[in-house]
């Protein structure tokens, strides 16, 4: 045996022990029954075709590697971003254990949220029960400044009403009546984690400003000088919001960035373990309602909130995740604009960086082909920054994009010589991607961490850009916002590039007389 | 063994450059290389002349004898490329220390050239001397000596330390080196009436490999390319070859003529950059072979491949017209020769507005402007500030030159091109200068220029409003 108690081998090495291989072909010839190998290559290469494609093209039921997550983990997050404050989910824990494991995996940093837990019985009589429990336990347990809630698919099928829940919990003394339970309704079944931000942060504004679901007087709207900021949901929430705060400093504008948990999912190492951190505060959340404006950074992710806002008397300037010179200038330009600050020389001195930078780079990137997916305002504002770059964003794809966003793209491509031959595609998934990385090769593609089976199998080699990405570390403190932001998305693109013409060159002694220092 | 003053007179004293024919016996004693002005910014020493001149033999060890800032800043930084060894690309210095300058480096260097022998075994070893290790009066030339009979090996002194002068001159002294030690010292396995050397090419990016399929079907050998892709042992016999092609007219002059001289080989200055100085070369090549005993059907054969190629690239350059048509270059190159580019770059339907003849003959000049006309825009050798000052001015659409020109033309907010030794594009032959119209489209048409051109978009508002309140 090569496994022994003096060296044990691990996963990596010790399948490739000459015992295992020969277990494995066995356990193939005897009892797998497999194809003949020229049947499987033949199927593999069947599916590279535009056969398959076509076939692959005319799903209607299956979804296959979805490129989207579901509307309470979009609520958690949301959540995440407020002083003190527990995300509470409504329905079955198993599905919170997701929610905490998967931005635990993104972030590096533990996630703190709660279920009701329920169980059979509660999807029978239904889940009052488990509210009342579920707000007094996690209120005395974890001492929260304020709970938030949403619903997994569970509570929404068998319809318990969140409002009435929340009011009779209060009754029964689980939570003091003051206490703020803001709360929205998830389910899973429809739009995305998206769609869940959008409503868990429409749920927090609303309850703080038009009255406290009845409790209190709604707020009434006193203009002042300040901007509310949203970023929407965004996996670099972390190197973002700093960086966003930085740039307001810059200008000297005061401002509320509306739900923040770059904090909260970047504590430190100081022997204090913090539940909660930073975060919008409460106070804010209220008072936010008399700025001057709001920006979105994701409109397409905070739709019904910018609409909230909106008819409360603000004007709300909406952006599609801006990334590259163009769309930064559109930002800053509205942040001049909304508050008749005149833009620092510090910013255009950055901008100018920008420029050069790219300028230096140019030829790298210039008539490169690129595929990417993800969240459709990111994709919109990466689709911007590459017609930027010279490059050609051949497929653009996006699971929780609809028809409107498909357009937006489309008019990217027109409005540039470079998306001539460029193509969106809504709600699609990874499978249809990976079809089209066979009929329609591209040089790179970039996604979130589940892009690595595209690049395995397409061998199209994958800049992780997006969320989640849980195979690269702290990728999330970097922002991609401002014209810093987007100096890194550069770079980014750029080492992909570099490495792989590295790795294209490193052959000993048949390629590497390209394998140059100078790049 | 002449002392290194000597040899560098003997360059200086070059009576095949038509520059130095035409001064006076003082002046030509004086030397061929500018004096350096201090304080002003300058180029490469000789040493770094020396090393980029040799370093593209693939298969020898490049031992640098000094501190390490002399092989430390310049391993391996140029785009020789190598079809076959590739010890040229690893970086040997013997590092040396403050107690070397006390007590000499020689024993150092010595076991260096065992170690470096015993470890890699090449064909040959050059040692490169440099500032620190001259002034403290290392004899590189004795070491070198009691190496090769110790070791049986060929170990060449490159004897070049940077304070002799300018980059130009250290070209120069390391085709005297390969003179004295190299050149002549092996015999090929076999000749032909078809060989030829090629002289001053590097194959920087490759270049020489757009070039040799021509000559492969031409029926012609490269004997030996001096120095670009070259193996120890062809160079070694390179003498045995029938004609010669100087490529880089300043760099290895000495060498071409003094082959001419000591070995009855004849030699033209060419040059493979532009469609037809490229056909020109080939004729020539022919022309040389045919004088010294090749088939009189060579020049025929010649001819027919030079007008196929030149069909084809044009047909290729045409491709381009549409987008380039009225485009103004500015050209600052170095080694690369500029009126060789202009004509190509014409006939893409661009317009030359101005053209550098730092390097370039009175006969290169005069090339100039048999194509530009009498009023072409020639400049020397320029500052970073007033190359600055004439690209705002001159508003060309895109600059051709080297990477240490790149940041000045980017600040100036205009398009440019890399053209010399850090490329990665090939330009050289008929594909070549296709593929440099191609990279100039590219370049054009990027839309980080646009990008760059324009102010900040909130101060074109600021300058438009103040622009109409001063109306």
């Amino acid at each position: 045996m090569s496994q022994s108690a003096e060296k044990v081998l691990d996963h990596f090495k010790l399948f490739r022990e000459p015992e295992y291989k020969e277990m494995f072909a066995k356990k193939k010839a005897e009892f797998e029954y497999p194809v003949p190998n020229e049947a499987l290559q033949h199927t593999i290469e069947w599916t590279k075709s535009t056969e398959y494609r076509d076939k692959n093209f005319a799903r209607e039921a299956l979804t296959v590697n979805p490129a989207k997550a579901c509307q309470p983990l979009g609520a958690v997050f949301a959540a995440n971003g407020f002083e003190g404050t527990l995300p509470f989910v409504h329905g079955s824990q198993g599905c919170v254990a997701y929610y905490r494991s998967h931005f635990s995996r993104h972030f590096k940093e533990p996630t703190s949220c709660v279920s009701s837990s329920m169980t059979e019985d509660a999807a029978v009589f239904g889940g009052l029960n488990n509210m009342i429990d579920g707000l007094a336990n996690s209120y005395s347990l974890y001492k929260p400044k304020m709970i938030a809630v949403s619903t997994t698919c569970m509570a929404e099928v068998i319809g318990d009403d969140l409002n009435a829940f929340i009011k009779t919990s209060k009754e029964k003394g689980s939570v003091p009546e003051a206490f703020d339970v803001p709360f929205a309704h998830t389910p899973a079944f429809v739009g995305s984690h998206i769609t869940g931000y959008d409503n868990a942060l429409h749920g927090v504004l609303k309850h703080f400003w038009d009255g406290k679901a009845g409790t209190t007087e709604p707020l009434k709207r006193v203009e002042n000088e300040s901007v509310n900021f949203i970023g929407g949901f965004d996996g670099y929430v972390v190197g973002n919001n700093r960086e966003i705060k930085r740039i307001f400093n810059e200008f000297g504008i005061k401002h509320t960035m509306l739900c923040d948990p770059s904090d909260a999912w970047d504590t430190p190492t100081d022997g204090e373990f913090r539940m909660y951190d930073g975060g919008t505060s409460l106070e804010d959340a209220a008072n936010a309602l008399h700025a001057k404006a709001t920006i979105t950074m994701q409109t397409i992710s905070t739709e019904k909130t910018a609409k909230f806002i909106e008819e409360h008397g603000q004007e709300v300037v909406k952006l599609h995740h801006p990334v590259g010179v163009g769309g930064t200038d559109k930002f800053i330009m509205e942040l001049s604009r909304i508050t008749g600050v005149a833009i620092p020389d510090s910013i255009t001195k950055e901008r100018g960086r920008l420029v050069d930078a790219i300028a230096d780079s140019s030829a790298h990137i210039h008539g490169k082909k690129f595929a990417l997916y993800g969240d459709p305002d990111l994709m919109l504002g990466l689709t911007g920054f590459l017609l930027e770059l010279g490059a050609e964003p051949v497929t653009v794809l996006s699971t929780n994009g609809d028809k409107d966003w498909a357009a937006k793209v489309q008019a990217l491509f027109d409005a540039s010589p470079f998306g001539a031959n460029c193509k969106v595609y809504p709600k699609r998934d990874l499978w249809h991607l990976r079809s089209l990385l066979f009929t329609d090769p591209v040089d790179f593609l970039i996604g979130n961490t589940y892009g690595k089976y595209l690049d395995r199998d397409t061998k199209t080699p994958l800049i992780r850009i997006g969320f989640p990405i849980f195979d690269r570390h702290h990728k999330h403190r970097y922002p991609v916002w401002g014209y810093q932001g987007a100096m890194n998305v550069l770079v980014t693109i750029l080492d992909k590039i570099f490495d792989v013409m590295d790795a294209d060159t490193d052959g000993i002694g048949t390629t590497d007389y390209s394998f140059d220092i100078i790049r | 063994m002449a002392s290194l003053n000597e040899k560098v007179q003997d360059v200086f004293n070059e009576p095949a450059c038509d520059k130095n024919q035409a001064k006076g016996e003082k002046e030509r004693k004086k030397g061929c290389t500018k004096q350096l002005t201090p304080g002003a910014a300058a180029g490469g020493c000789a040493f770094d002349g020396a090393k980029i001149a040799l370093q593209p033999i693939t298969d020898v060890a490049h031992l640098v004898h000094g501190p390490i800032a002399c092989e430390g800043n310049g391993w391996d930084n140029r785009g020789a490329k190598s079809s076959d060894s590739k010890l040229y690309r690893t970086g040997f210095t013997t590092d040396i220390s403050e107690l070397d300058v006390i007590y000499g480096g020689e024993k150092r260097l010595y076991k260096s050239i065992r170690e470096v022998l015993e470890k890699y075994n090449p064909p040959a070893v050059f040692v490169y001397q440099t500032c620190v290790t001259a002034l403290i009066g290392d004899d590189i030339e004795a070491v070198c000596k009691a190496a090769t009979t110790k070791f049986g090996k060929p170990i060449i002194p490159i004897n070049a330390p940077g304070f002799v002068g300018a980059k130009n001159l250290g070209n120069k002294l390391a085709g005297e080196a390969l003179l004295e030690y190299v050149i002549g010292t092996e015999e090929p396995e076999l000749t032909t009436p078809y060989d030829i050397n090629i002289i001053g090419e590097y194959n920087l990016a490759g270049e020489l490999w757009q070039i040799k399929p021509l000559l492969d079907e031409l029926g012609i050998r490269i004997l030996a390319c001096i120095s670009g892709d070259a193996k120890y042992k062809e160079v070694a016999y390179s003498h045995r070859a029938k004609a010669a092609m100087m490529v880089c007219s300043k760099a290895m002059i000495n060498v071409a003529r003094k082959m001419e001289e000591r070995y009855n080989i004849p030699f033209f200055e060419g040059s493979f950059y532009g469609i037809t100085d490229t056909s020109e070369s080939l004729r020539q090549i022919s022309k040389l072979l045919v004088q010294q005993g090749a088939a009189e059907d060579l020049l025929s054969r010649t001819e027919k491949l030079i007008f196929r190629e030149e069909t084809r690239a044009w047909e290729g350059i045409n491709r381009y017209r549409a987008k380039l048509q009225g485009k103004k270059v500015l050209l600052i190159t170095g080694g690369v020769k500029s009126w060789s580019v202009v004509s190509a770059l014409q006939e893409g339907g661009m317009e030359i507005v101005g053209t550098s003849v730092k390097k370039s003959t009175d006969e290169d000049k005069d090339k100039i402007k048999e194509l530009m006309g009498e009023d072409a825009h020639m400049f020397d050798d320029m500052r970073p500030r007033d190359m600055y000052a004439m690209l705002k001015e001159c508003r060309a659409d895109i600059m051709l030159s080297g990477g240490r020109s790149q940041f000045v033309a980017l600040k100036v907010k205009m398009p440019w091109l890399d053209i010399n030794q850090e490329r990665h594009h090939a330009y050289a032959g008929y594909v070549g200068m296709v593929e440099l119209v191609k990279q100039i489209e590219q370049a054009l048409y990027h839309p980080v220029w646009a990008q760059v051109r324009k102010p900040a978009p909130w101060e074109t508002e600021v300058s438009e409003v103040s622009e109409a309140k001063a109306a």
